[in-house]
């Protein structure tokens, strides 16, 4: 890595934008994340975050801008190219094999990143696998549903699985799509540990609408609304933003000033 | 305990023929060739979560690529038989391909439709393919360390089936236990969801349709060796539609449904077929009734009530 890898943001967005035929959900949005930062990205509903973050993802093509991952232009890679290189979604909807079993689910996400040479295809290590899935349901704590059909468990459970997938891939960048909605308290608090202990090896990018989990884990907040970037900062700048405020709390302007 | 499982099916296959009428002992024989050809449906179907209406097109092209080099070109038996494989396995390619960004229904009448440009095909051409009329093959033989066995001696077409079947039930076996067999059940469950781990989805799944147009002609290329017979009925929708029908009654994404559902439909053919004109009319009926009752099929059913290991 030359002197200059770690002034290169690892994600950058230039100018990106995504029309859906009359609506323009994402406009000219210039995003930067910085190497092991956790970024969240709030705003009201329909501001455009989660189309931003699928082009980003790669899950939609956008109509105007580049996209730059570690100084790398990866605007023409599909979905997949871009989770090989690191950057990995987690589903706002819970997006699971529901009828395979929890390890399965895992066993799923651990062999892509284990399986890279056609050998290890044909002869596979299988007991490396079984030891490197159950490590990776640990660290959510689901390690004793292993062998559960996955759409039994509860739907707290089915976020720590959808997310243990995620940290299965090693991700350089994970984004992190509404993580905590529909948890009870004391899933949120475990949430917010696990995303803290991930934090130390990856950039996060974070939507998230409990401003209590924002302000507990991000570093620095972007807001958006219309599908611009109306803000970003530290949380205490971006809490007393009066333009943040009118966007994201709905109040009209007379009753803020 | 599942290989151990799969053996004995097959030692059982193997110790039939000592014991069965010589009728019997030819249909089993012709079930175990049908029953590879589900095999391959299955994979598409069961392990892969794509429906296809077309899978004639695989088993015609091995047939045609067999019995068409015997035929026009005097070509032996395991010659013929390679090329049978390469066809299939280059339709299979094309299908894939052709088919990669179709799902569900539309997958469904892609894959109708160019069974049926096949099989028309063979029509069209009739000089060479004599059409639905077809044509019948030579005495055909295999030598097997320097002894000549006539294919259409019965022990031999029994052993020959048993063989063809049995590679296709282990292979079947390994790869849905293999890290591809993953990768495509993972297809079947959520394709996005499996393209948002890294996998690139259209890949495997053109991997799974020429998997599949392999298997199946495996068994067209075996059954036109072991009965001599080459003709567009093959090609045709009814023989898309049997895996399908064999497939779902045995029980679509086990291993061992293909075998299940061929058997108990050709019987159930059979033996109605005896007793009325209308026989199907009865296997209609005995069909809509498994599906009410096991919808994942008879061996389907089997897992879901007593054996979750099942595979």
């Amino acid at each position: 890595m030359g002197p200059l890898a770690a002034l290169t943001p690892l994600l950058e967005t230039r100018g990106i934008g995504k029309r859906f035929g009359g609506l323009e959900a994402v406009t000219g949005v210039d995003l930067r994340l910085a190497r092991g930062e956790v970024r969240a990205l709030i705003g009201p509903n329909g501001a455009g975050k989660t189309t931003l973050v699928g082009l980003i993802s790669g899950r939609l093509a956008p109509t105007t801008g580049r996209v730059l991952f570690a100084g790398r232009d990866v605007t023409r890679l599909g979905a997949a190219d871009r989770v090989r290189l690191g950057i990995v979604y987690t589903f706002q909807i819970t997006s699971i094999y529901r009828r395979l079993t929890v390890a399965d689910n895992v066993a799923v996400a651990v062999q892509r990143r284990r399986l890279r040479r056609l050998a290890d295809w044909l002869a596979p290590d299988a007991r490396g696998l079984a030891r490197e899935v159950e490590a990776a349901l640990g660290v959510v704590g689901l390690a004793g549903v292993a062998a559960e059909p996955a759409g039994a468990l509860p739907y707290g459970h089915q976020r720590l699985l959808e997310i243990a997938m995620a940290l299965a891939l090693q991700p350089a960048l994970l984004i992190l799509d509404e993580p905590t909605q529909g948890l009870a308290a004391a899933e949120i608090d475990a949430l917010c540990r696990l995303v803290r202990d991930v934090a130390a090896g990856a950039t996060v990018l974070l939507i998230e609408h409990n401003m209590a989990v924002v302000l507990e884990l991000a570093g620095r907040i972007t807001v958006m609304d219309r599908g611009r970037i109306i803000a970003e900062g530290p949380p205490r700048e971006i809490e007393a933003n009066p333009e943040v405020q009118r966007a994201y709390l709905g109040q009209p302007s007379a009753t803020s000033s | 305990m599942t290989l151990g499982l799969h053996l004995a099916v097959l030692a059982v296959l193997a110790a039939l023929q000592l014991v069965l009428p010589p009728f019997h002992h030819g249909m089993v024989a012709r079930v175990m060739v049908l029953a590879a050809y589900a095999i391959g449906y299955n994979l598409l179907l069961g392990y892969t979560g794509l429906m296809s209406l077309g899978h004639a097109i695989f088993f015609a092209a091995g047939m045609y690529g067999t019995g068409l080099t015997v035929h026009h070109g005097g070509f032996g038996v395991a010659a013929a038989l390679v090329v049978g494989l390469a066809a299939a396995l280059a339709v299979g390619a094309v299908v894939g391909v052709m088919t990669v960004r179709t799902a569900g229904p539309a997958f469904l009448i892609v894959t109708m439709m160019l069974a049926q440009a096949f099989y028309l095909a063979t029509l069209h051409f009739n000089e060479l393919t004599l059409g639905d009329q077809g044509f019948i093959l030579p005495a055909l033989e295999v030598t097997l360390a320097g002894r000549a066995f006539a294919l259409a001696d019965p022990a031999v077409k029994y052993n020959v089936a048993l063989v063809v079947f049995g590679a296709c039930l282990l292979a079947s076996l390994g790869l849905v236990r293999s890290p591809v067999g993953r990768v495509l059940v993972a297809l079947r469950e959520n394709e996005e969801r499996t393209r948002l781990l890294g996998y690139h989805t259209g890949r495997y799944r053109v991997l799974a349709v020429a998997l599949s147009g392999l298997v199946s002609g495996l068994a067209g290329a075996t059954y036109t060796l072991l009965f001599s017979y080459v003709g567009s009925t093959f090609a045709g929708v009814l023989y898309s539609i049997y895996p399908l029908l064999w497939t779902l009654l045995g029980g679509a994404g086990t291993t061992l449904g293909p075998l299940v559902g061929t058997l108990l439909m050709t019987y159930a053919i059979d033996v109605t077929s005896g007793i009325t004109d209308a026989y199907l009319v009865i296997v209609g009926a005995a069909l809509v009734l498994t599906i009410l009752w096991a919808p994942a099929g008879v061996v389907g059913g089997l897992r879901a009530r007593w054996a979750r290991w099942l595979p």
